[in-house]
């Protein structure tokens, strides 16, 4: 989990562990179902670790981890906002591409069947992804989320036609 | 002049695109315009064959005849004082009549039989036509009366009871034709007597014989139907009981033809000889082809009509595919002028073929149409195109082209760009209440009244050009059972010649029309038809509907044709009240509903068999 | 639910061709193609343009003839039969939707409905009272008066979707349905066929768009004129979401 992410669900005011899990699950939906809480916790002492996140102990609380208030530095709060200024792009999947390229050149299997069961998962991922969204409330955050899920499920299914023409036709060097 | 030829450019290529179409639309308005055309030139028949014959035949200028009246016998002297008045150059006779009866193994008739000089005559010398001038025992029979009981050379008939022999058949410009003619005490031509003056005893009443016995045969005007024979002088004082009984006729020449009427009038009295002029046998001679004229012209105007409706369906139609065509104009800076004198200039070209056809056509036919009967020698000959005439026939055809383009072509030049070329300029009409009735209907009447309501302007054209055509086929036949009544046989003939030529116009055009409005129809209705089929309708469902959307039009047009035949004929011959039977009315009811449904069954079998998905895929483009 | 003991497949087509053209011209468009579709179950075609997939529905629907084989609706064989009782097996087992929506422009969204009763002969009130109702299930209820021209892209294919289950059909026969939508009415007709799914209707969906294709419980993939690759999407558990998200890592 990307510690922006974290520093991002505190930015508004402290909140506990448990808020900000509660906080985290609340903005991903049905994805943020099967969160972990570990990696939360991890996450948030390497923070306290870096001085972005400080940790004030509740008053007559033991020390367990739910239980602490966790706030921003000023210096968390200057990663925050240089982090909202940032723009960025998911990496495009060399590996998949690569995949097929190895495949054809070793002759070790045919790039076609490569992109048909890829095709097969990314359809079964979009079936799922599609009946979540269509069960969320419409204009939800996890409406949002999931169609922005849906639209690159399409996209990457797009360039798997791309693809399979691509080692199908004549163009096909291997 | 740049404009001019690529408005020319423009019609000229799309006529070429669409051959067929255009040849339709020549066809109807040649139908009107040959009707025309034969109408113009029948008002010229029959003066033609009557100056050859006069020419022939040495015709008179005027035809004097006294007879025995009141058993006063007939007064030769004022007969003879004529032959000397002023302004009479020539004459010929006087020659005795009587009026008998002519019995042939063909029918007996009424005749006035007159006595002639075997040597020939300086005026009114009957030319022949078959065999030999009168002999002794010999009677030579005018044509008319010769066709009309079929008598030739060498047939035995009688006169007032004698045997006669037929020398000869002769034609003659001195009298009316068969049945009309009439010499004193019968009156007829320019002269009228004065409303004061006693009239002379009509021609209906018998005249009584002078001292004649109780076997009477009447030796005045014989009543009824009327031909004329000659005979020997001799012959004729034999028929007479005795010379008090004879009639007498001069015929006399003018040094001014032209100037005959005045004559008669100068010289005609109540008491005096009766006084005809050629003017008058003339026009007695045309009385027949007048007839016929005002039964071309008033088709014509119904052709012409019915015309006009094929031309409207046909430009409707086109406008339809033309409405894309249009827009590309348009949007290449065609101005709403130029795109409507495109139209139009179509249109024109094609009317001004039609003309050219129609005239051709007239002119050939009109010799069919115009030979002057058996009374007079020769056809008319080819008539004359003068140019009132060209123009008269030219005029309506455009009249017709832009009368039946004027709506389409302005409303094409009106439609916005974007809409012609989107090619929705035209959508369906929606009759909400045509839709809830249909709802309650079996299949193909639902189908066949939603079809009908998508376009309703077609189906008024569908009724009411059949509703001409019945008008016409109605008119027709008031018009044959009027004329079967009260015309000798010649006039009835070329009577229904004239008919016939109306009749077979007409349906020929109305059949045009019928296949036109299917195909127009089946087109357009061709997407929502698959469509009907994709959801369940049954292919004889959807051509029964097919079928059903014009034979329903149909039968509301026969249906009103009828009054308005009535109506028509009524207009056209006023005084007469005809009522063509009622089963004839009913089998033209019912045989245009039936040749309607046939005539669309096939087109709509055609359609309805076609796989779905090819319609349907076919206007996904 | 259809039961028919003798047949359970509500579609089944063995051997289907369809040619056009002869010679060198000749063209397959569908070239020996088995199909089985089971009661309930939604099956969705994909293919590049020119594969033959609507030709295929074309001639599952009985809108087309085939050139050879053979072809059961509703456990009655189809290939044969004349243009009539086609007509008659269309009012019942077959409800279709096509691409261009095809509805009749002057009709209203409820007269369009009611079409396919009145043509099998429903008195109109009952047919006017059904269309209501499906108007209702597809949520057009208060556009049941409209004209296409006045409905959106996406209302006017789900007045098409209505209309195709007017006579309750034992199967629908979607022709890219979504093929002329943009992406809000693409949702919408998704949801309608999700939920006819869920009803138990049984589906045969042609189409580009792979979240059509998604909803569908087999995905058949189709290629000059044949079949090549056939694909049961059930399966898999909501696990799946959070490695999508990457929130393991």
């Amino acid at each position: 989990m990307r510690q922006e992410v974290v520093l991002a669900m505190l930015a508004k005011e402290p909140a506990h562990g448990y808020q900000l899990r509660a906080r985290l699950r609340a903005a991903l939906g049905p994805l943020g179902a099967a969160l972990n809480a570990g990696h939360v916790y991890v996450t948030l002492t390497r923070l306290e670790r870096a001085g972005l996140v400080a940790c004030q102990r509740a008053a007559g609380v033991a020390d367990r981890p739910e239980r602490k208030v966790y706030e921003l530095t000023p210096a968390g709060q200057q990663r925050v906002a240089q982090w909202l200024t940032e723009v960025g792009w998911p990496k495009p999947d060399l590996a998949f591409h690569l995949k097929l390229i190895a495949a054809a050149a070793a002759g070790l299997a045919d790039p076609l069947t490569i992109v048909d069961t890829q095709r097969r998962e990314l359809l079964r991922r979009l079936r799922e992804a599609q009946r979540a969204a269509m069960a969320e409330p419409d204009g939800s955050d996890a409406a949002l989320l999931l169609e922005g899920i849906v639209l690159r499920l399409q996209a990457d299914l797009r360039w798997l036609e791309a693809c399979e023409q691509n080692w199908t036709g004549p163009g096909s060097r291997w | 002049m740049g404009q001019t030829r690529l408005i020319a450019r423009l019609a000229l290529r799309d006529l070429h695109r669409r051959p067929v179409e255009a040849m339709l639309l020549l066809l109807a308005i040649m139908a009107a315009t040959t009707t025309l055309t034969l109408g113009l030139f029948l008002r010229e028949a029959g003066s033609d064959p009557f100056q050859s014959t006069r020419e022939a035949t040495a015709g008179p200028d005027v035809i004097a005849s006294t007879g025995p009246n009141d058993g006063t016998p007939a007064d030769l002297a004022s007969l003879e004082a004529l032959t000397d008045a002023p302004g009479v150059i020539d004459h010929s006779g006087p020659y005795p009549m009587i009026g008998a009866e002519l019995e042939a193994s063909g029918g007996t008739a009424g005749v006035w039989a007159q006595g002639r000089d075997p040597l020939a005559a300086s005026i009114d010398q009957p030319k022949l036509t078959q065999g030999s001038w009168v002999r002794d025992g010999g009677v030579v029979v005018e044509a008319g009366l010769a066709d009309a009981l079929g008598v030739g050379e060498e047939d035995q008939i009688t006169v007032n009871g004698r045997s006669f022999h037929v020398v000869g058949v002769a034609v003659t410009a001195a009298a009316t034709p068969y049945p009309d003619v009439c010499y004193a005490t019968c009156w007829f031509g320019a002269w009228e007597p004065d409303q004061d003056q006693p009239l002379p005893p009509s021609d209906e009443s018998e005249s009584q014989p002078v001292g004649a016995p109780d076997d009477i045969v009447t030796f005045g005007p014989p009543v009824g139907d009327t031909g004329l024979v000659w005979l020997t002088e001799a012959d004729v004082s034999d028929l007479a009981p005795a010379a008090d009984a004879l009639s007498y006729i001069v015929n006399l020449r003018l040094t001014d033809p032209a100037e005959a009427p005045t004559f008669v009038g100068t010289h005609g009295s109540i008491r005096g000889p009766a006084l005809a002029t050629w003017q008058d046998i003339l026009d007695m001679h045309t009385n027949v082809v007048q007839d016929q004229q005002l039964a071309l012209l008033s088709g014509s105007w119904l052709v012409g009509s019915l015309a006009v409706a094929s031309i409207a369906v046909l430009a409707g139609g086109r406008m339809a595919d033309q409405t894309r065509r249009v827009g590309l104009l348009k949007a290449v800076g065609g101005t709403p002028r130029l795109v409507a004198a495109v139209l139009l200039a179509e249109y024109v070209v094609v009317a001004l073929l039609a003309t050219a056809a129609g005239l051709a056509a007239g002119w050939l036919a009109a010799p069919l149409l115009t030979d002057g009967g058996a009374s007079l020698v020769g056809s008319a000959g080819a008539p004359s195109l003068t140019m009132s005439r060209v123009g008269v026939v030219t005029a309506v055809a455009l009249g017709v082209a832009v009368v039946a383009t004027f709506v389409p072509a302005i409303r094409a030049a009106r439609t916005s760009t974007v809409h012609a070329l989107a090619d929705s300029a035209r959508p369906p009409r929606r009759g909400a209440w045509l839709i809830a009735i249909s709802a309650q209907l079996p299949v193909p009447l639902l189908l066949a009244i939603r079809m009908a309501g998508r376009r309703p302007r077609r189906v008024v054209l569908g009724v009411v050009s059949i509703a001409i055509t019945v008008s016409g086929i109605v008119a027709v036949l008031a018009a044959r059972a009027q004329l079967a009544a009260s015309v000798g046989t010649d006039e009835l003939h070329a009577a229904n010649r004239v008919l016939l030529v109306i009749t077979v116009m007409l349906v020929a055009l109305a059949a045009v029309n019928a296949i036109f409005i299917t195909w127009a129809t089946a087109l357009d209705a061709r997407h929502s038809l698959a469509l009907a089929r994709a959801l369940g309708a049954t292919p004889r469902e959807v051509s029964a509907g097919l079928s059903a959307a014009q034979v329903l039009p149909a039968f509301t047009g026969a249906v009103l044709g009828i009054p308005g035949g009535i109506g028509l004929y009524m207009a056209v011959v006023p005084d007469e009240a005809p009522i063509p039977q009622l089963w004839w009315l009913l089998a033209v009811v019912a045989g245009t509903v039936l040749v309607v449904a046939v005539l669309t069954a096939i087109p709509a079998r055609l359609g309805a068999r076609r796989p779905v998905a090819e319609i349907l895929q076919s206007e996904l483009v | 639910m259809v039961n028919n003991m003798a047949d359970p497949a509500v579609l089944r087509a063995a051997g289907l061709r369809k040619e056009y053209g002869r010679g060198e011209g000749l063209v397959r468009a569908v070239d020996g193609v088995d199909l089985e579709v089971d009661p309930g179950e939604t099956v969705a075609v994909m293919g590049p343009s020119g594969c033959g997939k609507s030709t295929l529905l074309h001639l599952l629907g009985g809108l087309d003839r085939p050139s050879a084989g053979q072809l059961w609706l509703a456990g009655r064989r189809i290939d044969q039969i004349g243009e009539k009782a086609l007509a008659q097996i269309r009012r019942h087992a077959v409800g279709f939707v096509f691409q261009a929506f095809h509805l009749m422009e002057e009709l209203t969204a409820a007269e369009n409905v009611e079409l396919p009763a009145l043509l099998a002969g429903r008195s109109p009130r009952a047919a006017r009272r059904r269309a209501v109702e499906l108007l209702d299930q597809v949520g057009l209820a208060d556009r049941a008066q409209f004209l296409p021209p006045a409905l959106s892209g996406g209302q006017r294919q789900r007045v098409a979707i209505a209309r195709a289950l007017s006579n309750q059909p034992t199967v629908v026969l979607a022709d890219e349905p979504t093929g002329n939508l943009d992406s809000a009415a693409t949702l919408d007709v998704l949801r309608l066929l999700e939920t006819l799914h869920q009803t138990g209707q049984t589906l045969v969906i042609v189409t580009h768009d792979a979240r059509i294709a998604a909803t569908a419980d087999r995905l058949i993939t189709m290629r000059d004129g044949g079949f090549t690759d056939q694909t049961r999407l059930t399966g898999g558990t909501t696990g799946h979401l959070s490695a999508l998200a990457g929130l393991d890592d």
